[in-house]
């Protein structure tokens, strides 16, 4: 009996931070992709949400906060305008840049992927050591271990 | 102001609890702990209305060095009723941590502390206070004194041999640690961690023989596994319980130690790489299963623990060997 064959979509989630690694990624899909038909990019950055002892007052958490979602703001776009000078139709990359406690950046990577239901999750590798990795846990490993429904790229 | 106590009153109050060649002729009396270096041996502080006689600060023994004062956290005695207790007023501190070569930023946060103690208000494996703010809005938690030794001052003065250890000793410990790692699980469940797992915040209450977990203030700001850092801690305190004390390869390697030669570098602790992990090839009588536990806190691991589930899972498999 032959399976029927599986549908996968042209969109492609992109998930961002300061991080070089990120550039990498973004890089990567630009010089893979750029100019082909049919594709569709969004660039995604979950702010994780600092819990609330990290800060003293809440006047800080909010200051930080607010410093950070406008350099993020600023780092999205930078890469929007990286995608499109790569050839990319500017109305086919989008931006989304969303506050979340995230207990775990992967679950919270991968929810967003299930309601855009889109087919492939592209993330930069860190580069953590071993040690690192035993210590406080891998984003990348985890999005490739718990995602379902969708091709993971882990840009090295 | 109104509600502060009379020179005399307070008098009155310490000579209760303290023999009268203790008993100060004066106090200065404090609503305000901001500056916690201000607030002195013999001073009275006030919150909620209660005062509290200070005594000495806190220490804290490091391993090695000595003793760290802990200005911050003071010895006060209840004047209403005598208890003694552990007075932590707020210090707001930041600084990079280091773990092996790993760095990672860290503060102290009163306010998870003072979270922490009332979800385990009535557990025994913690210790016991409350929070309470000062007239300026610091917020001071007012702990139980608990009388009894560290885990690590236990295990390290058994006085025996390690076989007779292991045998004796070790699986009566083993079942307090189960219960300490059931009470961390505890917070993972209710999205705390401790923040600070080591063999010296485990107190060993000399009344019940109960083993609590102290110290709650630590935070760091996580990345991926949450809870990972709690993990790796308790992990290091397994291997310090099993091994009756830190196997270290500068002791072995001074003393001689056939066992040596049979190390690899997968047998070291994945950060702490001067402390073996795989204890089986030092003391050949501990279990397979015990010992897979502790491999996987090894350089040579290729599965780590994501949750105290999956600790507390192998770990029941051990008390059934034992």
């Amino acid at each position: 009996m032959t399976e029927k064959e599986k549908k996968f979509n042209k969109n492609i989630l992109i998930a961002v931070d300061e991080s070089d690694n990120a550039r990498r990624a973004v890089s990567y899909v630009g010089q893979l992709l750029g100019g082909l038909p049919g594709f569709k990019i969004i660039l995604l950055h979950v702010v994780h949400e600092p819990e609330e002892d990290y800060f003293p007052t809440s006047t800080q958490k909010e200051k930080w906060l607010t410093q950070h979602m406008l350099r993020m703001d600023a780092l999205l776009e930078e890469y929007r305008q990286l995608l499109i000078k790569q050839g990319f139709n500017p109305k086919d990359v989008a931006v989304r840049s969303m506050l979340r406690y995230c207990p775990s950046m992967a679950v919270c990577i991968l929810s967003e992927r299930d309601e855009t239901k889109y087919s492939t999750i592209v993330i930069g590798r860190q580069g953590l050591s071993r040690n690192e990795e035993f210590l406080f846990g891998s984003i990348s490993s985890k999005v490739v271990n718990h995602a379902r429904n969708c091709t993971v790229w882990v840009v090295e | 102001m109104s509600n502060m106590p009379s020179q005399d009153t307070l008098r009155q109050m310490v000579s209760r609890w303290v023999p009268p060649n203790r008993v100060p002729r004066g106090f200065r009396i404090h609503n305000d702990t901001s500056d916690f270096f201000r607030v002195e041996y013999d001073d009275v502080v006030i919150l909620n209305g209660k005062p509290y006689f200070i005594r000495h600060n806190a220490k804290e023994q490091r391993f090695g060095l000595d003793d760290e004062v802990k200005f911050w956290v003071k010895r006060a005695i209840d004047l209403e009723n005598g208890a003694l207790k552990i007075m932590k007023l707020v210090f707001y501190e930041k600084f990079i941590s280091r773990i092996g070569d790993i760095e990672f930023e860290c503060f102290r946060s009163p306010k998870k502390e003072a979270r922490i103690l009332e979800r385990v208000s009535g557990h025994k494996n913690f210790m016991h206070g409350y929070s309470t703010r000062d007239e300026k809005g610091n917020l001071i938690r007012i702990l139980d004194f608990i009388k009894g030794k560290t885990l690590s001052a236990h295990v390290g003065n058994m006085g025996m041999d390690h076989e007779t250890y292991y045998h004796e000793r070790f699986p009566g410990i083993l079942d307090h640690f189960f219960e300490c790692v059931q009470a961390i699980r505890f917070l993972h469940e209710n999205g705390e961690r401790h923040g600070d797992i080591r063999r010296d915040h485990i107190l060993i209450e000399q009344e019940t023989g109960d083993y609590r977990w102290i110290d709650f203030d630590f935070n760091y700001r996580h990345r991926e596994n949450i809870y990972g850092y709690d993990l790796f801690g308790l992990g290091n305190v397994l291997v310090f319980l099993v091994g009756m004390g830190d196997v270290l390869l500068r002791d072995l390697r001074r003393e001689g130690n056939p066992c040596l030669g049979a190390l690899s570098d997968a047998d070291l602790n994945i950060v702490f790489n001067h402390r073996v992990v795989n204890l089986q090839k030092i003391y050949p009588y501990i279990p397979e299963s015990l010992n897979r536990i502790l491999m996987h806190f090894s350089t040579g691991a290729n599965w780590f623990y994501e949750n105290t589930v999956q600790l507390l899972e192998d770990l029941e498999k051990v008390k059934n060997d034992h």
